[in-house]
């Protein structure tokens, strides 16, 4: 473990190699980008492996001094970071490994693979640092990375401004972020995780000043996090390549507010209304981006939104106490998410187009990838026996047992949302008949389908780890020597799994009898003949019923909350912008070119201060 | 005066002025006599020598007691070698981008003044780190400005040079007016013109009525001084000056003639106003009663820097306006006067030297290629010269405050240090929500250089000069971004301004 500090620089060093030389590498840029990671991965492997049976390993130095202050730099490997070098380093391998097939071809092939190598470094860097400044360091330049590869496509101007938006609109989250940081500083009188948390517990911070912090942070893992109301820059970033959407919207950058808020998780579980809020927003996120999610075209924007939701999942979780539930959640999420977005990026690579109404009937074609996206779509969904079922369970029972019957409702309805929309998008795309011009439709290569078969094991088999059937062994290491974060396994009453499946199941059915529907009726027609008409009649009694409550209910409440979203949130936006434009406007006419106005302002600023001087007595008395 | 006790001075203490002076001397005369044909560059080449021999040896009197000769006029304190090695560095810097130089019009025949006029500039701001006396504070300063309005108007064929020196000697001589008078409050009241004499009799001022005029001449000296820091509302003159003035003289004001702004405010406020006590001996002094004043015209330039600059198709007056906001960002420091105030703004500075000349190299080659300013000429240079665009890029996160460069340091320590007094709250607020805005232009000049398809595909020619300043501003960016501490433990080791400030 004293050489985990070894695990961001090798994507640093493919970012300097392929910059310096990747013109001349050309596509063979990708050979050193996936060799370093690879470096990387192994190295959290062993990390992650010595972690199992060693305590945290801590080590720093004293980086800057500002008058009485040292402050330090270092890293630290404790379980949390530990996962998560292992869930990024694999991730990032494999799309790594993936971009090779995808961006083939790609004029600026080098310069993509350096900065998956810088983005990378950042992620990597963030989540070993054992402090506030370094993570608030690396969070901005994760940032960077995420503005670099989201703008990729500089040449389209929808990708240009979708990259601005995502860097302002999370320096915005950064700014609550900084303040909150230098609060706690200024109370704490340090930056170090371990020294923060020991004054909070000693009590000498106040607890006004705990849950301030607290929720200044939260605004920062907002703004990184997509969550409401700063999470319109995430679909808008679906701009960059689908590699990069896998990448910083499944497993890295989204994932660093939930991973800020777990860092920091006694920080929030010291104060009740930051929980509480955490928890709020989070399970509003969940249902409000569901929501959304259902009305979409656009293969990525569906994701997208789903991942929104998921992310307000986590959040939830956390903010009901459920640490464990949380990070699980985290861990599954980035698997069946990676396997999805790249699962996408496969559609696009053989269909050439974004618009899910202009797929169907790939199922036959792509022989490799319908299979695999349904894996992600029966994880994501919560069927039982797969990843999310489990991760999504948990954070259920710790809703339900943190106290907050309303937001365990939300989640649930939420949960419902999610099998609705993940089947919907799936029943779009490859089954049925062909609706777009669909020429040479083929499986993407080896070296894309590859990484995808090892996420979709991962998306079956990764939530083994911690199930109430055969052990929490996830749950029962990450809370080990630490008893702020609560229990390994919160005991819910089983009533909540049936339940979970139950809804699950309801809204792959739904799914079917509209999107799946078609097809099987088709058949049935065929094959049958009239003879079950009754029932055929009956199923689109039930469909007409859906179609005019939960349907039109949900795409009501859908549309009006996308209203909200468009005129609401971005116009505040814009009319915060435009106030600082109009005072631009007024200075600058000012400065009209004419030395004596220029003489007669300054002249006027001092009479003002001397008037003011003047008025408050000054010295007289 | 006798010869005896001219001759018993320390005048050790003054080599690095007197290199500079006797170069000066000998440049002007070399001017002189060189054929007309012959090229002038050799005497920028002199210049720079003698610069780094100045630096050598001001780094050399470091670690030394504090020393004054000429009847405390002249003082060598940590405060003054600190600054001076600043002041040094960037004339340094200033003086590459000057040889490589190439005017397009009305520059050739003055080509010889322009060198030992930066010397002489450099001259006035190092007297003026060194001043003990109210006197050889003001003639640094006049030795500063006078040279700075022949430089704004040295292109003598250009109409823009001539309206930048016009602009400039009118609202100089304006600010040197207002800080004069200033001044001479002081004078009276005191009856002498030494610092520290003034500090110990006005330490036991007692009469309301004297403090009354004290408070006044504390304004006048402040908004005298508010001019050459270009701080709001005394920032008007900067946009036209730094426009009109050739690139070189324009980053010469922007940086050593504004650090030498803030070396005079510090000297002149601490010294006098941080001593004067407002109700009797051991009272609460005066500046800290006056922090408000300086924290409105702090917030004021601030907000003003940033939010015109937004509106800027110019990218002079893009970066003048960015100056402005720089120095509302230095002066938060002056504002909370917190124990760490000398080495948050001595860094803060560095960090603004390396940075901003670092872009006006950039914007030298840029602007002599294609030969106008516009922001627009910067688009496409990713493609045109993609390692002049990544320097340009990391100067510019580095200007922009981000973690990982020395901006980044530099915005933190002003920062920590406004709550380490007692909470400066909304001026830290306004520093945060400013710096957030000041994103949009610097990454507006960004989204120019790596996403804009450039107008024409040539190349640019990369002149040795501008070469060394863009390795050591780049370099320096990331390495006190990273290494903060080997400038600051430079600092703490050897230089122990405080203790040294007020004896």
């Amino acid at each position: 473990m004293e050489n985990a500090w070894l695990i961001p620089l090798f994507p640093l060093l493919s970012f300097l190699i392929l910059l310096l030389i990747g013109k001349r590498l050309r596509e063979a840029s990708a050979y050193v980008g996936i060799l370093l990671t690879l470096a990387s991965l192994v190295f959290s492997i062993l990390v992650l492996v010595e972690r199992f049976s060693e305590p945290t390993y801590l080590e720093q130095f004293t980086w800057l001094t500002i008058g009485d202050f040292h402050l330090t730099a270092g890293f630290e490997v404790n379980q949390l970071n530990a996962l998560m070098l292992f869930i990024v380093s694999l991730v990032s391998f494999l799309v790594h490994t993936y971009s090779k097939g995808y961006m083939h071809g790609d004029e600026r092939f080098p310069v993509f693979y350096a900065y998956l190598g810088l983005f990378t470094f950042a992620m990597l860097g963030l989540v070993l640092s054992p402090n506030l400044l370094q993570t608030y360091i690396f969070w901005e330049l994760v940032g960077v990375g995420s503005f670099l590869l989201i703008g990729f496509y500089y040449y389209k101007e929808e990708a240009k401004a979708a990259a601005k938006k995502a860097f302002i609109m999370t320096r915005i989250g950064d700014v609550g972020l900084l303040i909150g940081m230098i609060l706690l500083f200024w109370q704490t009188k340090s930056f170090e995780y371990s020294e923060i948390f020991a004054s909070i517990e000693a009590g000498a911070v106040s607890q006004t000043m705990i849950t301030l912090t607290a929720i200044l942070i939260f605004i920062g893992a907002i703004g990184k996090s997509g969550q409401f109301p700063l999470h319109t820059w995430l679909p808008d970033a679906m701009e960059g390549p689908t590699p990069v959407s896998a990448l910083i919207h499944a497993a890295t950058m989204v994932a660093a507010g939930v991973y800020l808020v777990a860092a920091l998780f006694p920080l929030f579980s010291a104060s009740e209304t930051a929980l509480l809020t955490v928890a709020t927003i989070g399970a509003f996120t969940a249902i409000f981006a569901a929501s959304i999610g259902l009305v979409q075209t656009d293969i990525k924007r569906v994701l997208a939104y789903s991942t929104v939701s998921q992310l307000g999942y986590m959040m939830l979780a956390l903010g009901s106490a459920g640490y464990v539930a949380g990070v699980f959640h985290l861990m599954t999420h980035a698997f069946f998410k990676a396997l999805l977005f790249l699962a996408a990026g496969s559609v696009i690579h053989a269909v050439h187009t974004q618009n899910i109404e202009e797929m169907g009937g790939l199922w036959k074609k792509l022989r490799l990838t319908g299979p695999l996206f349904l894996i992600g779509t029966l994880a994501i969904a919560g069927v039982p026996g797969l990843s999310g079922f489990f991760s999504k369970d948990e954070i259920l029972v710790a809703a339900w047992e943190g106290g907050h019957p309303v937001l365990f409702l939300l989640a649930l309805i939420a949960a419902f949302f999610t099998a609705f929309y993940m089947f919907r998008l799936f029943f779009l795309v490859f089954t049925g008949e062909a609706r777009g011009l669909q020429e040479n439709v083929h499986e993407s290569p080896t070296v894309m389908t590859l990484p995808m078969v090892v996420l979709g094991i991962l998306a079956i088999v990764a939530g083994y780890v911690n199930t109430p059937w055969f052990g929490t062994f996830l749950g029962d290491w990450l809370v080990d020597g630490n008893e702020v974060l609560g229990h390994g396994h919160m005991e819910g009453p089983s009533w909540i799994m049936i339940a979970a499946t139950v809804i699950s199941l309801l809204g792959i059915y739904l799914a079917w009898l509209i999107y799946g529907k078609r097809t099987i009726a088709r058949d049935w027609l065929s094959g049958q003949g009239g003879m079950l008409h009754t029932v055929l009649y009956n199923k689109y009694y039930i469909d007409e019923f859906y179609q005019l409550t939960v349907i039109s209910v949900t795409r009501g409440i859908s549309y009006f909350l996308r209203f909200i979203d468009t005129f609401l949130v971005e116009g505040v936006a814009k009319g915060m912008v435009g106030f600082v434009h109009g005072l631009g406007k007024t200075g600058s006419k000012l400065q009209n070119g004419q030395t004596q106005m220029y003489g007669t302002v300054a002249f006027l600023g001092l009479a003002l201060l001397a008037f003011i001087f003047a008025l408050t007595g000054g010295y007289l008395k | 005066m006798s010869l005896d006790t001219l001759l018993s001075y320390n005048w050790g203490i003054m080599t690095p002025e007197f290199i500079i002076l006797v170069v000066i001397a000998l440049l002007t005369i070399f001017d002189l006599f060189m054929p007309k044909t012959m090229d002038r560059k050799i005497l920028g080449w002199i210049g720079l020598a003698a610069i780094f021999a100045a630096m050598v040896t001001t780094a050399s009197l470091a670690g030394g007691s504090v020393e004054s000769i000429l009847d405390d006029t002249f003082r060598l304190d940590s405060f003054a070698i600190a600054f001076k090695l600043l002041l040094l560095a960037g004339a340094g810097l200033v003086m590459f981008l000057a040889v490589s130089h190439e005017a397009k019009e009305g520059l050739e025949n003055y080509k010889g003044e322009f060198y030992y006029l930066f010397l002489t500039a450099l001259l006035g701001t190092m007297i003026m780190t060194s001043s003990g006396d109210l006197i050889t504070l003001y003639i640094g300063l006049e030795l500063l400005s006078i040279s700075s309005y022949i430089l704004a108007g040295i292109r003598k064929n250009n109409l823009k040079s001539n309206e930048s020196a016009m602009k400039y000697v009118i609202n100089g001589s304006i600010s040197s007016a207002i800080a004069l008078f200033g001044m001479s409050y002081v004078y009276g009241l005191t009856g002498t013109t030494n610092l520290l004499d003034i500090a110990a009799q006005l330490s036991v001022l007692m009469d309301s009525q004297h403090v009354y005029l004290l408070g006044i001449s504390f304004l006048m000296i402040l908004v005298g001084l508010a001019f050459k820091l270009a701080a709001a509302p005394f920032h008007m003159w900067a946009p036209d000056v730094y426009q009109g003035a050739p690139t070189p003289v324009t980053a010469f004001l922007s940086v050593v003639s504004k650090t030498a702004g803030f070396v005079i405010v510090i000297r002149i406020l601490l010294t006098v106003f941080g001593a004067a006590a407002t109700e009797g001996p051991g009272s609460v002094p005066l500046l800290l009663d006056m922090q408000d004043y300086i924290a409105v015209i702090a917030g004021a330039t601030m907000i003003i820097g940033n939010v015109v600059a937004l509106k800027q198709t110019n990218i002079k007056r893009l970066f003048a306006y960015s100056s402005i906001a720089h120095a509302g960002y230095l002066l938060v420091a002056v504002t909370t006067l917190s124990s760490n105030m000398f080495y948050s703004i001595w860094f803060y500075l560095l960090a603004y030297l390396l940075m901003n000349l670092g872009v006006f190299a950039v914007i030298q080659v840029v602007a002599g290629k294609t030969g106008s300013e516009k922001i627009t000429d910067f688009a496409g240079l990713y493609r045109r010269s993609p390692w002049l665009a990544v320097a340009m890029g990391i100067l510019l996160i580095s200007l922009a405050g981000f973690p990982g460069t020395a901006g980044f340091i530099g915005k933190l320590n002003i920062f920590m240090g406004a709550f380490a007094t007692e909470g400066h709250y909304v001026l830290a607020s306004i520093m945060i929500a400013t710096t957030v805005i000041s994103y949009f232009y610097y990454f507006g000049v960004m989204t120019q250089i790596f996403f804009r398809p450039a107008a024409d595909t040539s190349k640019f020619h990369i002149p040795f000069g501008i070469l060394v300043v863009l390795i050591i501003t780049v370099v320096g960016s990331i390495w006190f971004g990273i290494f903060p501490n080997t400038a600051l433990d430079f600092m703490h080791n050897n230089l122990n301004i405080i203790d040294d400030f007020f004896s």
